[in-house]
């Protein structure tokens, strides 16, 4: 343990706001001591955002259950602290032992979202880590990725040995021990990373050449093989997330078009009610949190919902530990499942129709009619919810003024549908919170070959579209555009823009994220100082024959089947969710060897 | 669920690197440690049911506890002493319980019945910042009001009310300690640091605060003071 860094991070915590984020002792976290191999997982945000990653929590618990194997944390400090750090001359440390990161054997960092991109670089710039692959040296740490981003890796390629595509928990031991043996032999860094890519689903950019087959990502078969953490890390700070979590599902097979989780995390994998059931009452007693969350992508979807509500509700009656479920769906069994986990608590429900007319919901494959998100909100306001928030997006291939018309003609609806249902006293309470998002294509989705709409067109619809929402009970928001812009850059871009991602670093960029941070004149610079032009990235349709920068890695949905979505859409046609309807020929479960696993054996 | 009838009174301590925590950190760490204990805490009633506790005067970020103090409220009796290892083994000893009594239903609440707090200030410098602080705080403490500025705002404190006790300077392990006892009123009380830094101002030695600790709390009883538990 590095007390002389302790004593000195002390110091520096009277100066920096929420101290919080940079102390170990939390109820879960690991110390050991007497590990022969150390590895430290980070996370390219603060504490708070960081604490709430599930996969942290499960590798961290993976990690430390190998023999001999210590793991840790660390996080991006905020600015403050960061700059107090460069000021001592302080290197980022793990928290746990208080040990600089750059004296560890692996760095693993998450890659959760594009926006983040330019706090890797801070990251391992604190730790006195060489930011790129190519200037390590024997003495520095492994440094992989892993992660949703990990699906298009090559903007952020050059900073990172190895990155792993898919799931993490059966690969990390492989990883460790592969790690291990290659030293083991006297194998220098590159005889390590030789030894790194004979891993299933482990991409090793000095290695890995186009002309090769592609890396094809790791998939859990069965989840129930994996216990979730007995003993998650509990932090003191109220975190983003702040309470136990238990997957319940892996994997979305609805196949809405726009959304990349749906497509790289298939296929649908169910976890049984007893292993939620024993999972979550192991975690609630040894973290003595007070929420569990059931989480997934679509919880509403587990064919055996029903049965584990009923069991977790009996089991913690009378204990005030609430139960959520997030991740509703548009339907009244999502608001009947609300209704009885609130008690009395109704803050508001979300629902997300995405678009405004049928037409273009059909074009996305969001199987949503405006009966059903009607009929829901019914159900919502007369049981005595008076708030509801809709997700939509902007921008969406095909969309035209009339499908921004009909957003406002829905939101007039759902407001004239709430007020029929809601006594005439509290008509007055009714709020529809609209929030407006702007398309982003991503890899390995059907609309991975479109553009996003250019920025001055963004605005135009934004206008276009605030003509024609209600006034009276709206409350109309937009997801920064900015934003999306830059996040459709780095989402799709190759490894060019790694070197703007280290130069937007250089002028200051990080925490992209957090919007008071975010400078996009700061990107703009970048992008020009590297003689790289954003808008042919973001904005331009690509050919379906050109080649994909993300084309070396398989999420397993093959090409073929995008393609095929990607006509189904353009002629409005839907397609059904495969675990209802049968084999639609994606290829994943070929490709991974692997299938969907109900819980119930069946849905619907 | 019927409100508990079972009042245990715990001490704990806030120590070591969790002193940078916020009161609401705390009161949160202290109520998980009570569920991961089993204790059989009582549930309040109402939309939002959570869990029957009370606590006392809350401390600032970056300063320790020694003996701070929450009332938990029971469905059961379980003996105090079982309770109280049962809740230092749920805890990180940084933030574990160190005492427990079951206390009268009758007794004021906490933040009611606590009137004094007593502080520790640890301040670093040369070798006569020891004489210099002490003669530097009886003036101070001579002028009879302080004024302190906290978050943009101004208090000044009454300092024959304030302080119940004149500051006490003594020398420990290389660093100079001013024991700082102060009456906690119903808006708020002194902060120790904020007296010590008025007095530092007017010591040539340059001195340093370098941690604040509370040793303990109070309650008035009839003219004498005793702990509340």
């Amino acid at each position: 343990m590095s007390d002389t860094l302790r004593a000195r991070v002390e110091r520096l915590l009277a100066g920096v706001e929420q101290p919080s984020r940079y102390i170990d002792c939390e109820w879960g976290a690991r110390e050991r001591p007497a590990a022969t191999y150390r590895a430290v997982l980070a996370y390219p945000d603060v504490y708070d955002v960081g604490m709430s990653n599930q996969a942290i929590q499960i590798l961290y618990d993976a990690l430390n259950a190998m023999d001999g194997v210590g793991c840790e944390r660390t996080f991006v400090p905020w600015k403050d602290m960061a700059d107090a750090m460069r000021g001592a001359d302080m290197p980022l440390y793990a928290l746990e032992s208080c040990d600089p990161v750059r004296d560890f054997d692996l760095i693993g960092i998450t890659l959760p979202y594009e926006l983040t991109y330019a706090n890797i670089v801070e990251l391992l710039d604190l730790a006195h880590v060489p930011v790129r692959a190519a200037s390590r040296g024997e003495a520095d740490p492994l440094v992989i990725a892993g992660g949703p981003c990990a699906y298009n890796p090559e903007p952020v390629a050059p900073f990172f040995d190895a990155i792993l595509i898919g799931d993490g928990e059966e690969a990390v031991a492989e990883i460790v021990s592969a790690h291990q043996e290659a030293r083991a032999k006297g194998l220098g860094r590159a005889g390590v990373l030789e030894s790194l890519s004979a891993i299933r689903g482990m991409y090793v950019p000095s290695i890995h050449g186009p002309e090769m087959r592609p890396i094809t990502k790791r998939v859990a078969r069965n989840l129930d093989a994996h216990r979730s953490p007995e003993c998650p890390v509990v932090p003191y700070k109220d975190v983003v997330h702040d309470r136990v979590a238990i997957e319940v599902l892996r994997g979305c097979a609805r196949g809405c078009r726009f959304c990349q989780a749906g497509m790289v995390y298939r296929p649908v994998r169910e976890r049984t009610p007893d292993s939620v059931v024993r999972d979550a009452a192991a975690a609630l007693a040894c973290t003595g949190y007070e929420e569990v969350s059931l989480t997934s992508l679509s919880t509403a979807d587990h064919s055996m919902l029903a049965d584990i509500l009923r069991r977790l509700t009996r089991r913690l009656e009378g204990t005030g530990v609430a139960i959520s479920v997030p991740s509703l769906r548009v339907d009244a069994f999502s608001v009947e499942i609300a209704r009885l986990l609130g008690g009395g608590k109704k803050t508001g429900l979300t629902f997300a129709p995405e678009a405004g007319t049928q037409r273009l919901r059909d074009v996305i494959n969001k199987n949503v009619t405006e009966p059903d998100l009607l009929e829901t909100v019914a159900k919502a306001f007369s049981s005595g919810w008076r708030r509801v928030k809709l997700y939509f997006m902007l921008g969406l291939p095909t969309e035209a003024d009339e499908d921004l018309v009909g957003i406002g003609d829905l939101v007039t609806k759902v407001l004239e549908t709430a007020r029929d249902v809601t006594p005439p006293s509290e008509r007055g309470a009714i709020r529809v919170a609209v929030s407006v998002s702007t398309f982003v294509p991503k890899a390995h989705t059907p609309f991975q070959w479109e553009a996003q709409i250019p920025l001055e067109e963004v605005r135009r619809r934004q206008a276009v579209l605030r003509a024609h929402m209600p006034r009276k009970g709206v409350e109309l928001s937009y997801h920064d555009a900015e934003v999306s812009f830059l996040e459709a850059v780095l989402a799709r871009g190759g490894r060019e823009i790694a070197e703007v991602i280290e130069t937007a670093w250089r002028n200051g960029a990080r925490f992209d994220a957090w919007t008071e941070e975010y400078s996009l004149r700061r990107w703009l610079e970048a992008f020009d100082e590297c003689g790289v032009d954003p808008r042919s990235i973001a904005n331009r349709e690509r050919p379906v024959d050109e080649e994909l920068p993300w084309d070396h890695i398989s999420a397993g949905v093959s090409k073929a089947f995008l393609r095929i979505e990607r006509g189904r859409a353009l002629e409005g046609a839907t397609t059904q969710d495969c675990t209802v309807a049968g084999c639609l020929g994606c290829g994943v479960c070929g490709t991974v060897g692997a299938e969907n696993v109900l819980a119930a054996g069946h849905r619907g | 669920m019927a409100d508990g009838r079972f009042r245990l009174r715990v001490c704990y301590r806030k120590a070591g690197p969790l002193r940078f925590l916020s009161h609401l950190e705390t009161v949160r760490a202290c109520e998980r440690s009570i569920r991961r204990a089993h204790v059989p805490y009582a549930v309040t009633h109402g939309f939002n049911p959570h869990m029957k506790i009370a606590f006392g005067p809350a401390l600032p970020v970056g300063t320790a506890g020694e003996r701070e103090y929450y009332d938990v409220w029971l469905e059961s009796y379980v003996p105090a002493a079982e309770v109280l290892s049962a809740l230092a083994r749920s805890a990180r000893p940084e933030i574990a319980a160190i005492g427990a009594v079951y206390v009268s239903e009758h007794e004021p609440s906490l933040t009611k019945a606590i009137a004094i707090a007593e502080y520790e200030v640890e301040v670093e410098g040369g070798d006569a910042l020891q004489a210099s602080l002490r003669d530097s705080l009886v003036s101070v403490v001579a002028a009879g009001v302080l004024s302190v500025e906290h978050k943009g705002k101004t208090k000044v404190f009454e300092l024959a009310t304030a302080l119940p006790k004149e500051p006490e300077v003594r020398s420990s392990r290389g660093r100079v300690v001013v024991t700082v006892t102060v009456r906690i009123g119903e808006r708020g009380s002194l902060r120790p640091d904020a007296l010590v830094n008025a007095a530092l101002t007017h010591v040539a030695d340059h001195g340093r605060v370098v941690s604040v600790t509370r040793t303990d709390l109070f309650v008035e009883d009839g003219g004498s003071v005793r702990r509340p538990l």
